[in-house]
């Protein structure tokens, strides 16, 4: 019975690793740009997540706007998926796209990338101070027990939206157009113009659903573990980056089953070992996976991604 | 004949080195003309400067200008130049998008289109009736494709695009003769049908013969002008690029 609790838990973690590796391997796939940012975009979510409730519950001194947790929850998961993916649309228009346009090479892209993550960080200690934030508590928690076993509601929330929005992303890229033309900038990013198709919009469109899926993450973990403080980015997104990687990047069903694998992982260690092993045990078994196999899971060598 | 291309004392730099040194010729509306010089006398750069594509590949205009049925075009963005002016460029080397199939090449050409799904349909069907072969292959991945194949492909998605004018580049280039000829009767029979078709080539033979006018171009300059007729019968002409 243990076991599924395990299980269940590990769901819960692969989940947040997905959501988050979505975003890196979006970008990656179109611009072969790992985002070293994108970890702290899904700590920026977290906390729009936090404002956003707080104006509509109330708390922090706030007397809020008085609205019941149900519509409140309802506001707050599309206003933070938009706000968020402003912020990493920002980033792209301010920090990446001029030095793309004057041909930078890929590496002092990467350097940027890294350095809006620190800036995000510690804008965020500058702004708010050091001092963590509770989360308010948007969904009243429900306990399924099963024998042992028990659900919470908001567990299942996490690992259905997880999959929702694998499946949405699968569509967007298989079936559209704007996910076709996502694909061919992967291949050749020169072509695109030929084909009558704005480069930059559609590298916009690619940083939107990246930060808004780690938006939905940021808010679903700050819902899960409701203490919220500026560096709560770092570790969980290079975790989501390794992920990734691990599930080949560039491919968004590796970013999934990396996630997942990851989540499954970590709690294996600690059903297993102390805690104090999980992180080193767990990349142990990820640095075995990219010894096998380099490119990763789902990763082909050297062709197109997505 | 209304003039439809204008490229009037155009310089060119990649850097710092000045790769066209002032160029001018002109592509009236129904012609194939035709822009033929050895490697690196700066025909791909001519048309690179018309696209305008986006750093690092893109030559940089310090002088002169670019001219599409009377307008200046260069500071229309490169997608602008497809989609609203309907000029179409097969690239070099195809730069199809291996990773899709044919159909999924295809359609990626007509995102910008405007004019409704039925016009699209009818389009399709008009590449496919001038190459069959892509339509045995829809489904496939067009890096599948045999380097023919890739070159219908190539064209075929200009036509998607709804152009009015395509510049080709090098389409020859990797050909083996049958296919080359079926390429260049495919050419004509679009011309007859009133696209503006500007070539490039090294094969001056081939290009002379097949366009209505034509352009030398040696290391940045244009050496030479003149009907086909004219430029193949020309003794520098035959010289140098013809092979005696």
């Amino acid at each position: 019975m243990e076991f599924f609790q395990h299980v269940l838990n590990a769901l819960q973690f692969g989940s947040f690793y997905a959501l988050i590796a979505l975003g890196y391997t979006l970008v990656y796939g179109v611009l072969r740009l790992i985002n070293f940012a994108h970890g702290d975009i899904f700590m920026v979510g977290a906390y729009i997540a936090y404002f956003v409730a707080v104006l509509l519950l109330g708390g922090e001194g706030m007397s809020g706007l008085g609205v019941s947790p149900g519509v409140a929850l309802a506001i707050t998961v599309p206003a933070t998926m938009i706000l968020t993916s402003l912020v990493g649309v920002t980033l792209e228009r301010t920090m990446y796209r001029p030095l793309r346009r004057k041909g930078a090479d890929r590496l002092y892209v990467v350097i940027t990338a890294l350095m809006a993550g620190l800036m995000l960080e510690n804008g965020n200690l500058a702004l708010l101070g050091a001092s963590r934030k509770s989360f308010p508590e948007l969904l009243h928690k429900v306990i399924w027990t099963f024998g042992n076993v028990s659900v919470t509601n908001l567990k299942v929330i996490v690992v259905v939206a997880a999959i929702v929005v694998f499946v949405l992303l699968e569509f967007i890229v298989s079936k559209t157009k704007i996910g076709m033309a996502m694909r061919g900038i992967s291949y050749d990013k020169f072509a695109i113009p030929l084909m009558g198709i704005p480069l930059d919009t559609i590298i916009v469109f690619t940083f939107i659903l990246g930060s808004s899926m780690a938006g939905l993450a940021g808010i679903l973990y700050a819902m899960s573990y409701p203490i919220l403080e500026p560096y709560m980015g770092a570790l969980i997104g290079w975790k989501a980056f390794i992920a990734a990687v691990v599930g080949g990047i560039g491919d968004i069903r590796g970013a999934i089953v990396g996630g997942f694998l990851l989540g499954f992982i970590e709690i294996g260690v600690v059903a297993v070992f102390p805690s104090t092993l999980r992180d080193l045990f767990a990349f142990s078994v990820l640095l075995g996976i990219l010894w096998l196999k380099p490119t990763g899971l789902f990763g082909v060598a050297q062709t197109t991604k997505i | 004949m209304n003039t439809l291309l204008e490229v009037k004392n155009l310089k060119v730099r990649y850097g710092n080195i000045e790769a066209l040194h002032g160029i001018s010729f002109k592509v009236d509306e129904g012609e194939i003309v035709t822009l033929i010089g050895a490697n690196g006398a700066g025909k791909s750069t001519t048309l690179l400067s018309i696209c305008r594509l986006p750093p690092p590949e893109a030559p940089r205009v310090i002088e002169g200008d670019i001219l599409y049925k009377g307008q200046s075009i260069l500071n229309v963005p490169p997608h602008k130049i497809v989609s609203d002016l309907n000029m179409a460029l097969v690239p070099e080397g195809r730069r199809i998008f291996g990773n899709l199939t044919v159909d999924e090449n295809l359609k990626l050409a007509t995102y910008a289109r405007t004019d409704g799904s039925e016009a699209v349909d009818r389009d399709f069907e008009r590449v496919f009736t001038l190459f069959p072969r892509l339509a045995e292959r829809r489904k496939q991945r067009s890096e599948s494709l045999s380097g023919g194949e890739q070159q219908m492909l190539a064209l075929g998605r200009a036509l998607m695009s709804k152009c009015s004018f395509i510049m080709l580049d090098e389409p020859s280039m990797g050909l083996a003769p049958l296919l080359m000829y079926d390429m260049f009767r495919t050419l004509k029979v679009l011309n007859q049908e009133g696209m503006t078709i500007l070539l490039i080539e090294q094969n001056a033979n081939l290009a002379l013969r097949f366009a209505h006018r034509g352009y030398v171009l040696d290391t940045g300059e244009i050496v030479a002008q003149g009907s086909s007729e004219e430029l193949l019968a020309d003794p520098e002409v035959k010289k140098a690029y013809l092979g005696g």
